[in-house]
């Protein structure tokens, strides 16, 4: 019997949002507005480098969860790398999401080996 | 899933009833999570009956009166409940005294949780005060530093069987904080309370014009008195003779008779006018007219529903130094001018520095706008369903 051959496609489209300074109420905006965009482009899968975020508050955190839920209804995910300042990661540690959120390192972003 | 949720709900006029009601009106409209809510109620006096009303685009939602506020027996009653309607989830909306103003009462009440808990039920406890933060005696109990005491005591150890269940969810961080290092607690969470107003483009209105509005929206009597507010006002109506002061909302169940207590002792200050309870159609109303929003406290309980309603208005608002007010509007990103919680003289000069400055007005009201559209309620509710599936994958075999 010849070598039957089934190839497909598996296009997975990841945005990788690297964000740098405070995420709050007054900036949350501007975020949501990029992941609105991104959402309707059929992304589901997501990663925000949260790095060198100086402070996140609610406001910004929800915009997170906003889009994890959206990301989850498509079978989708968002990874986040952790940031290093105290006044960003404590909200995430405060409400839980720290357990709720997967944490990736950031040379983890764009992924190796190819 | 299914979501049972002991609490208040208009037209109970019980303690955080409009918290339930903005929570359920979200909550409701969340038809990929939520198969079905089923509202565990205190019974309306009289015999009353919820309405029953339901629209075929959200979630079901069923009434079940089960519980009396001072019953010695709601505990029995809820958990009988819960094992008939057998929801995934139960979430209750409490304080230290929703289940009653009575000392056994209020305790009996508060054990519900962990009796779930013992029937293997998943439990989430919303708890907007704990007692570490509430002054007893402004709050309606105690009386004298022995008994005093004794009811922190007992506090302590409700807290403990509070904290039996899955999660514990408070609004303000620094509660959070005082549930981890005092109780050694991992299962507290910080779930902000959220605006109860829809985001939206339709621009703010921090200065509506018309006669200079001072107004508090609350339950008044106990933590919430106005007669502070009261001799402000008169302080302020030397230099602003049409200033008006609105004191919208209803005594506190723990405080019968305040209000008219009030009325009586200042019937000589003009321009004060007493809305009694404001029904929610009428809320955007009475924020609408409001100059600025003023928050008379003696102490907190809890994040404050009427700051977040306030903010979704674009009100300039006063509030008291108190230190869960300050860490609000730092957490959060509001904006106030402060006033020593008691003094008049602080309250009516905070007041000025609002309505004489309209760019203050402004500022401060534009500001409060922002922040509270950064977390509206509905997101909030979210934030509980995550949390909520995350609970229940960890019982479903792998």
């Amino acid at each position: 019997m010849s070598l039957q051959i089934n190839a497909t496609e598996q296009i997975i489209k990841i945005a990788a949002i690297t964000l740098t300074g405070r995420l709050d109420a007054f900036e949350a905006p501007a975020l949501r507005k990029t992941c609105d965009a991104f959402i309707a482009n059929e992304f589901s899968h997501f990663v925000f480098d949260l790095t060198d975020v100086a402070m996140l508050d609610s406001a910004g955190l929800a915009v997170l969860v906003s889009v994890l839920k959206r990301a989850r209804l498509k079978n989708g995910d968002v990874r986040l790398v952790w940031p290093r300042e105290e006044a960003a990661s404590r909200i995430l540690k405060l409400t839980k999401f720290d357990q709720v959120f997967v944490s990736i390192e950031k040379s983890e972003i764009v992924p190796r080996g190819f | 899933m299914r979501i049972a949720i002991v609490t208040t709900h208009p037209p109970s006029k019980g303690s955080l009833n409009e918290y339930a009601y903005h929570f359920v009106r979200f909550l409701k409209t969340k038809v990929e999570n939520v198969q079905e809510i089923i509202l565990l109620l205190d019974e309306l006096p009289q015999g009353g009956e919820y309405p029953s009303e339901q629209n075929q685009a959200q979630v079901p939602v069923r009434s079940v009166p089960c519980w009396r506020f001072n019953a010695p027996d709601n505990a029995i009653q809820i958990r009988r409940a819960v094992r008939e309607v057998n929801p995934d989830i139960v979430l209750f909306n409490i304080q230290f005294a929703s289940f009653g103003d009575g000392k056994v009462s209020a305790t009996l009440g508060l054990l519900t949780p962990w009796l779930l808990k013992l029937d293997g039920r998943k439990v989430v406890v919303l708890l907007h005060n704990i007692m570490e933060t509430v002054n007893l005696k402004s709050a309606g109990f105690g009386n004298n530093p022995v008994l005093e005491a004794v009811i922190r005591l007992f506090g302590n150890i409700i807290t403990r069987f509070i904290l039996k269940a899955d999660w514990v969810a408070v609004t303000i961080p620094k509660y959070v904080e005082i549930l981890e290092s005092k109780y050694g607690a991992k299962n507290a969470l910080l779930a902000p309370h959220g605006s109860f107003e829809e985001p939206t483009d339709a621009e703010p209105n921090p200065m509506p014009g018309g006669k200079p509005t001072v107004m508090t929206f609350g339950k008044f009597g106990t933590y919430k008195t106005v007669d502070l507010l009261v001799e402000a006002h008169a302080v302020l109506l030397k230099k602003h003779p049409d200033m008006r002061l609105v004191i919208a909302g209803t005594d506190s169940p723990n405080a019968a008779g305040y209000l008219q207590g009030v009325r009586e002792r200042y019937a000589h200050v003009p321009n004060v006018e007493y809305t009694g309870y404001v029904a929610e159609e009428d809320v955007p109303r009475i924020f609408g007219e409001a100059w600025v929003v003023a928050f008379p406290y003696t102490s907190t309980t809890g994040s404050s529903g009427v700051l977040h309603q306030a903010g979704g208005y674009g009100k300039a608002v006063v509030l008291p130094n108190l230190g869960d007010f300050a860490e609000l509007v730092l957490e959060e990103g509001y904006d106030a001018e402060f006033f020593e919680p008691t003094s008049s003289t602080s309250l009516a000069e905070s007041i000025a520095k609002v309505i004489e400055h309209p760019e203050r007005q402004q500022e401060i009201g534009l500001r409060n706008y922002t922040a509270a559209n950064g977390l509206p309620i509905t997101e909030v509710v979210d934030w509980y369903l995550i949390h909520f599936e995350e609970l229940l994958k960890k019982q479903q075999p792998s």
